[in-house]
């Protein structure tokens, strides 16, 4: 196993120096900087926008810049955001953190949702309930989870001006937050986070039950499932230990994929919920072209996409004796 | 022996605290009779706070500002516009021909963590805002035509501002908020630039954010909100007119909504108390809420114009085409695209009715200023005029498409961009050509990348990459309302010419440059008044650019506040009302 993962890091130094390139020089890419929305302000002289963009390092060359940022990080230096003017990571973490909580919570749900579904279609294949959850699945596939948050939070409205209850749809924490004990801020932040952790989970659920339920149909059929039912194991038994565990693979290989996802938030739903994750902050910094906010986090994601694929890697060797990381 | 020691008494008490600012009673509508104290102002913010830092805060909505509110040495009356002694104890006493000023600072104030506010202070404040390295907003404040204003400390209640040169400017760029020197000062000494860049991110604990101002920071969330508490500190040298501390209210909270869409629903769903009003199309819906009886509030559209400009300028820098350049240079081109320009029709079609036609650089919302140019020339919509003068650049034939040709045949034709994604411009640069197009004069009209266009419009030199932009200006304040980089030729907004050497090529330039300097060295209000004038009209004559219209300021709060200004001293520039004296009902 060690001499796999020592294999993983060599590999990935030229995987990280090559993306770490391309995400500098794309950014580069888009016309101006950080600094062009300041040259349309009379208040502002060029004098000063000369000294904004030498503190900035602006004023060199791109190349250069690169170079700079690159030795930076070798020492754990992600760069300045120019919004901030503070360190990347100091930026990036209360909001990470943020995103994890979210995150964290639909991917439990996620699984929660999708295994048994997934399980119960394959089991009980074209029944009635079998065809409806289909139904509904098909439903959910083609819906873009934000257009499906945005109409639950037309429901949600409708309902607080019928009842009058103070059902949370935006933000993470209330105005009150500051004031309460410390066991009604979990219960605050959870009363935030479920509407939208459940509506992620439902929608990114749809896919991975119909992936489940093909599995388990497939694994169901083999000879060692029939051996094993002939033998007389008991129904559960062949369901989850046998079939199930073989069905699971290729999710077990995509698991890697969870370690960047749980810090690069949940997309479009934080903005729709107003949740203050890592995307909307991402979307404002390319907007205003804070170049090392962009790369510092990007980079970032990188990192633990090569760490979660070596992770996967171990994962399924040991869900499947057949594979072999040495 | 009982009136001695009465007097002496009140000696040492008068010399202990020094008269509080009393808050006009004319600055309110709604007088806070019933005392009420307390509540909470709910507000919003567009976009995340970036900092707590004052000295690296670049956003006109940041935290420093918020709680600093109710700071500076003098303060401008929205009632006049004139500057009173606010922080400084009386007027200033000016010396060396207005280029000198001593200012008493009032006694007794304090920080909310109990120092007392002296000339240190503001001497600290001034010095790290000029550091370069620093990179601080305010750097340019501090500087006249390149050269530094200096600050010097008599004692510890007197400063004295050093300018280069007189600058009508002088009580603006006196009236900065000072900030703590034993917070600064001593990080500034030991660390220079880097140590102060370093101080107050928004890692840094709320409770220990030391504030001259209104407001002390609660608590900041990021991504979510900031709360403000009241500064007990300053409601002791701040007092409404029967001598009661301010502010009325204990707290105002900034939600941070992420788009103008959120704020509307926020506020229409009664969870904030105020929000931007930005077009038609959100007055009808608060009306709409207000008739419905889901929002109880007041809504006062059309309350004054906006403090921006759109305009179109024309590039007579083209070296490379000597027909456009010839063209746009021309000043009987440039009054017949003023003539072209519908006005009317823009407000009524993109800015849905709601908006000011405008003629001149000077915002319509500086009534003052508008009144003293009152007869600089203007050139309205008439297309029969526009025909008119064309004609007499010799495009007299219309080609088979129903263009103008000149005499060689060649077709008067020129491009003209916009930031894309800007509706509201869209929309005007539409309404141009399409009047355009009536007397024969084909503008191709393109929306672009943002950054692109203000590559475009800043570029220098004698061919310069485009034909004519239409865009905006914001900021400037209403003291002197002509932009350093705007009127004066090499300016780097001076966007109709910006040759390499920085020269101008008319007459009228050359004068406006020498009256722009000539204005911002007067002191006195209606003489630099009567030189903006002046400036307007060499503007209007020139017709460099063409001012088009512009949206108006609209406000609305909810019932729950009272303390609002009174209607005629609400404008975009001085906004509804201060929160000082704003109270929950």
């Amino acid at each position: 196993m060690i001499p796999f993962l020592l294999r993983r890091v060599v590999q990935s130094i030229p995987t990280l120096l090559l993306a770490s390139v391309l995400i500098f020089f794309v950014i580069q890419l888009a016309p101006g900087d950080f600094l062009t929305p300041a040259r349309l302000n009379p208040n502002i002289s060029p004098e000063q926008l000369e000294n904004l963009s030498r503190n900035f390092g602006l004023d060199r060359s791109i190349p250069e810049q690169y170079l700079r940022w690159m030795g930076n990080m070798f020492r754990g230096d992600f760069g300045l955001s120019f919004q901030y003017q503070q360190p990347v990571l100091d930026v990036v973490w209360p909001r990470i953190k943020n995103s994890l909580w979210l995150v964290l919570l639909s991917t439990l749900l996620f699984y929660a949702i999708a295994i048994p579904v997934g399980v119960y279609g394959a089991v009980r294949q074209n029944s009635l309930g079998d065809k409806f959850i289909n139904v509904v699945l098909y439903f959910l596939l083609g819906f873009p989870s934000f257009f499906l948050a945005l109409i639950i939070i037309y429901f949600i409205l409708l309902a607080r001006d019928a009842t009058g209850l103070d059902i949370p749809i935006g933000g993470m924490t209330s105005n009150n937050y500051e004031q309460l004990s410390s066991l009604g801020r979990v219960w605050d932040i959870v009363k935030h986070l479920i509407i939208p952790a459940v509506v992620l989970a439902i929608s990114d659920a749809a896919g991975l039950t119909r992936v489940i339920r093909g599995q388990m149909l497939e694994v169901m059929r083999s000879d060692y499932v029939r051996t094993a039912r002939a033998k007389g194991v008991n129904e559960r038994s062949v369901i989850w230990k046998h079939t199930f565990r073989n069905g699971i693979l290729p999710i077990v290989a995509n698991i890697g994929g969870l370690l960047p996802a749980a810090i690069s938030g949940a997309g479009f739903m934080e903005v729709v919920f107003a949740y203050p994750g890592v995307t909307p902050m991402l979307l404002t910094a390319i907007n205003t072209q804070d170049l090392y906010l962009i790369a510092g986090f990007t980079v970032i994601t990188t990192i633990l996409l090569v760490i979660g694929n070596a992770i996967s890697d171990l994962l399924l060797a040991v869900v499947d004796p057949r594979v072999k990381v040495a | 022996m009982k009136k001695a020691l009465f007097v002496a008494l009140a000696m040492t008490v008068g010399s202990a605290v020094a008269a509080p600012f009393v808050w006009p009673a004319a600055w309110t509508a709604e007088q806070n009779t019933a005392n009420k104290r307390g509540g909470e102002y709910r507000y919003y913010s567009l976009s995340d706070y970036k900092t707590f830092n004052p000295f690296t805060s670049a956003e006109a909505d940041s935290i420093p500002t918020l709680i600093a509110a109710g700071t500076g040495l003098f303060a401008q009356d929205p009632r006049n516009d004139e500057f009173i002694p606010y922080m400084a104890d009386a007027k200033p006493t000016v010396s060396n021909n207005g280029k000198r000023f001593v200012v008493k600072i009032r006694e007794g104030m304090k920080f909310s963590d109990g120092q007392p506010i002296t000339a240190d202070d503001f001497v600290t404040t001034m010095r790290i805002h000029m550091d370069d390295k620093v990179g601080s907003n305010s750097f340019d404040s501090f500087r006249l035509a390149g050269k530094p204003i200096t600050i010097k400390k008599i004692d510890n209640y007197t400063v004295q501002f050093d300018f280069p040169q007189v600058s009508s400017g002088a009580y603006e760029r006196m009236a900065f908020t000072p900030w703590p020197d034993h917070v600064f000062g001593k990080a500034y000494r030991e660390g220079g630039a880097e140590a102060i860049k370093k101080m107050w991110t928004l890692g840094t604990n709320p409770n220990q954010i030391v504030s001259p101002g209104m407001w002390t920071l609660g608590s900041y969330r990021a991504g979510e909100r900031a709360v403000l508490e009241r500064n007990e500190r300053w409601g002791e040298w701040n007092k409404d007119s029967r001598g009661n501390a301010l502010p009325y209210l204990a707290s105002a909270s900034y939600r941070i909504v992420g788009d103008a869409n959120a704020a509307l629903a926020a506020y229409l769903a009664g969870q904030i108390d105020s929000v931007a009003v930005r077009n038609a199309d959100d007055l009808a819906q608060i009306k709409r809420a207000m008739d419905a009886g889901r929002l109880k509030a007041t809504l006062i559209p059309n309350v004054s114009p906006q403090a921006t400009s759109q305009w179109i300028t024309f590039n007579w820098n083209k070296a490379g085409d000597p027909f456009k350049q010839k063209l746009f240079r021309d000043v009987r081109f440039r009054r017949a695209m003023s003539h072209i320009a519908n006005r009317k029709a823009m407000v009524d079609l993109a800015l849905g009715g709601l908006g000011t036609e405008t003629y001149y650089s000077v915002y319509p919302i500086f009534r003052q200023q508008i009144a003293a140019g009152a007869s600089a020339p203007k050139y309205p919509y008439n297309l029969q005029a526009a025909t008119n003068l064309l004609r007499q650049m010799g495009f007299t034939k219309k080609n088979a498409q129903g263009y103008l040709v000149d005499n060689s045949g060649k077709v008067l034709e020129f491009n003209l961009s916009t930031n894309a994604g800007n509706t509201v411009r869209e929309q005007l640069g539409r309404i141009f050509a399409d009047e355009a197009k009536k007397v024969g004069v084909k503008v191709n009209f393109t929306p672009i990348d943002f950054n692109n266009l203000v590559n475009q419009l800043t570029s220098k030199g004698e061919n310069r990459p485009f034909d004519a932009i239409l865009l905006g200006l914001a900021n400037g304040s209403n003291v002197w309302p002509f932009g350093s980089n705007v009127t004066p030729c090499g300016g780097n907004l001076h966007s109709y010419n910006n040759n390499s050497k920085g020269t101008c090529l008319t007459s009228q330039e050359t004068l406006m440059t020498k009256l722009y300097f000539q204005g911002d060295a007067t002191l006195d209000d209606a003489k630099r008044r009567a030189i903006g004038g002046q400036i307007m009209k060499a503007e209007g004559e020139l017709q460099p650019v063409i001012y088009l219209v512009g949206g108006n300021y609209h406000v609305t709060f909810n019932e729950r506040l009272g303390g609002e200004y009174p209607r005629t001293m609400m404008d975009a520039y001085y906004g509804s009302r201060d929160l000082a004296l704003t109270f929950v009902k």
